[in-house]
């Protein structure tokens, strides 16, 4: 669906179902450079299985129109008001990578409309090689094949698939190619709030991780769970791009995580 | 450049898409010979019926071994997915069916294959999906054709069998600009030589039958997302960016995105038109898939042999291949095709139709029969076999003359193609000094 953010066409992915907002509300927040698509198997899920999912383009990015944002805090603060455009209140936010870090910064302004905070393939601080950054300014699908190379996991490497006769890497490519990866890379490396924040949040919170993750390295990972008083659930065979590699493996932890809450 | 592997080629032809599986550590693609799959349970099957999770259901819209071959091949061509098929006509027809519906409209190359012409002439218009034919590598009778209800511009990378090869930059560029993809067959070609999605295509066509398969041993086809188009600015494509009923109002370009394209046709045509590749083919198909690039190399010293050769001979009336110079394509063949324009050359030979009857009647070695890109040379008479359907003017506007001798060269020893076609050309001339005293 469309929606209007501060003036700005935006699309959330709602995962092939009318969004209900007397339903419990998902929220699934892309990394950098990515869209709502790297959710397409788990938002599907979610809608239909007795949840809204909410799953939102970032401005600038694929289906959104705007400017691209350029801090985690401007992130969050415009997920709070992408929600009050939908008329969400209770959320549970699901962050990967950079999403996760967007969900930190939305959690204190949202207060206790937040439900729950699920971690993806993230930590409380992602860096990022200033190169890859330089990179993605002057060449963006240079800067993409950089990312994916590095980001998705051996056997993806490979070409392996968890949706029969696609290529994750080449989805992955012509998305981040089109999309605004400097600036988001730039607003993660720049973030420094995030230890903080995970320490002061109240919900409940879950954190996964991918054993083959070369972008937020999972002892990073692990922290955050130390933080976040949790024990990391590790998915093994999977790098970075947790989400469209292990598809499956990311969505029993959404569900196992969501499910316990009630 | 879009990518889908940062492997090599050649790792790829060998790796992509198979890991040694779990049960029993097979190194080779094992064969997946069923019809269906065991759901875990009620809910697992309902998921993948809905597609909340990957998996297979049914082989008629997916198998295990069919799918390391289109995962292969997706990372050979660079797309972000690719569906086979029972053969590279239906591969064809379901990218057609997919994007276009009833008073739709088509641009396509005239020089293409027969069977291609057949259908984009007559079996879709009874859908109500009309088709004009353009000198494709025309930029203005290829911009004049596009019509508001255009849903593609067609051609193939190298025409069939006029050799013509398409300038896929210039004809991108010119399909972009109205709104509409570009599809390529590119049989003639293999990724080994050209990946036409670098070029500007938008989906990548091949009969995987040919050189990809390369043994003459399995029919098969393949359709190849190439992930670039934007469907939804073209505004022309419902079936990709409209909810689809089928499935629960499903929008492909919302849900999918760089893979919309492959997602319909799985969703959609495989379940409804179920021209399915067989698991043994793709088995089949997989071996020959492994070697192509070392295959494809000898495919082409071969030809430039055969093509220097001929050239020599007295009982030659012409060679044609869009490397040699006074190809009309020559140029866009040597920045296409920088290893060399594909191992298929035409020839006249001297005394008409009756000499070529004569010539391949005295080969060998050389197979005279219906199909290209087998690993052994074949030879065929276009005029009175895959293009007899074509009246006249059809024949002169695919590039095929009465006398034209189509050789789709192979990987033998090059000195003993050259001692079979030495004795067609013996008896060519012989032929042709009968017709002559006749006359």
């Amino acid at each position: 669906m469309y929606i209007q953010v501060n003036g700005q066409s935006t699309f959330i992915a709602t995962g092939g179902k009318t969004f209900d907002t007397s339903l419990p509300t998902v929220v699934l927040l892309h990394g950098s450079g990515l869209d709502h698509r790297c959710w397409a198997l788990q938002a599907r899920w979610f809608a239909f299985h007795g949840y809204s999912v909410f799953a939102p383009d970032l401005p600038g990015h694929s289906l959104s129109q705007g400017e691209p944002l350029t801090s985690i805090e401007d992130m969050g603060a415009w997920l709070v008001a992408a929600l009050d455009a939908a008329g969400v209140e209770q959320v549970h936010l699901m962050g990967h990578s950079q999403g996760f870090l967007m969900a930190l910064e939305a959690a204190p302004l949202l207060g206790s409309r937040v439900e729950s905070v699920m971690a993806l393939a993230t930590a409380a601080a992602i860096p990022v090689n200033p190169a890859l950054i330089d990179t993605a300014k002057a060449d963006t699908s240079k800067a993409a094949d950089m990312m994916l190379q590095w980001g998705f996991g051996s056997d993806y490497q490979y070409g392996l698939s968890s949706v029969p006769g696609m290529q994750p890497i080449g989805i992955g490519q012509r998305i981040m190619t089109n999309n605004p990866l400097a600036t988001d890379l730039e607003a993660c490396n720049n973030y420094s709030g995030g230890a903080a924040r995970a320490s002061s949040l109240t919900c409940p919170v879950q954190v996964v991780l991918a054993d083959q993750d070369r972008m937020t390295p999972m002892r990073e990972g692990l922290k955050l769970a130390q933080t976040l008083g949790v024990k990391a659930q590790i998915i093994n065979g999977s790098g970075h791009m947790l989400p469209m590699e292990a598809p499956q493996q990311s969505l029993q932890a959404m569900q196992s995580f969501i499910q316990t809450l009630k | 450049m879009s990518r889908s592997s940062y492997l090599g080629d050649d790792t790829i032809a060998l790796h992509s898409g198979y890991q040694p599986e779990s049960d029993h550590g097979s190194r080779a693609v094992p064969v997946y010979q069923t019809t269906s799959y065991v759901f875990d349970s009620v809910d697992d099957a309902s998921a993948l019926f809905n597609v909340e999770r990957g998996g297979h259901i049914y082989s008629r819209i997916t198998n295990p071994t069919v799918a390391v071959l289109e995962q292969r091949l997706a990372a050979l061509e660079g797309g972000s997915g690719a569906i086979c098929t029972a053969s590279g006509m239906s591969a064809l027809f379901v990218t057609f069916f997919s994007l276009c519906s009833a008073g739709d409209h088509i641009v396509s190359a005239a020089q293409i294959y027969g069977s291609t012409v057949t259908l984009l002439k007559h079996t879709l218009k009874r859908f109500g999906i009309d088709c004009t034919f353009v000198p494709i590598n025309d930029p203005v009778a290829v911009a004049n054709a596009i019509q508001d209800n255009t849903k593609l511009v067609f051609c193939e990378s190298i025409g069939n069998p006029g050799l013509e090869v398409s300038d896929l930059p210039m004809i991108a560029d010119i399909a972009h600009q109205h709104g509409v993809p570009l599809v390529v067959d590119a049989t003639f070609a293999t990724p080994y030589l050209c990946k036409p999605i670098q070029y500007g295509a938008d989906v990548v066509v091949h009969s995987v039958t040919k050189w990809i398969g390369g043994h003459g041993v399995a029919v098969g086809g393949v359709v190849i997302d190439g992930g670039n188009f934007d469907w939804l600015a073209s505004g022309r494509f419902p079936t990709l960016t409209e909810p689809y009923a089928p499935f629960h109002g499903m929008n492909f370009w919302e849900e999918f995105g760089p893979s919309a394209l492959a997602m319909r046709i799985r969703c959609e045509s495989m379940r409804d038109i179920g021209a399915a590749m067989s698991p043994h083919n793709a088995f089949l198909l997989l071996q020959g898939i492994e070697t192509l690039n070392l295959r494809m190399q000898q495919h082409i010293d071969n030809a430039k042999k055969l093509i220097a050769w001929l050239q020599e001979q007295d009982a030659v009336a012409w060679v044609n291949h869009p490397d040699l110079p006074h190809n009309p394509s020559q140029s866009a063949a040597a920045q296409l095709f920088p290893k060399g324009a594909g191992s298929m050359l035409s020839f006249g030979v001297k005394g008409g139709r009756e000499a070529g009857a004569a010539f391949i009647d005295a080969l060998q070695l050389s197979s005279n029969l219906a199909n290209v890109g087998d690993s052994r040379t074949l030879v065929l008479h276009p005029g009175s076999t895959t293009h007899s359907r074509l009246n006249e003017a059809e024949l002169l506007a695919a590039g095929i003359s009465g006398d034209m001798i189509r050789v789709s060269v192979g990987i033998e020893s090059f000195k003993d193609i050259k001692a079979d076609f030495g004795n067609g050309l013996r008896a060519a001339a012989k032929m042709a000094d009968k017709l002559a005293q006749q006359a």
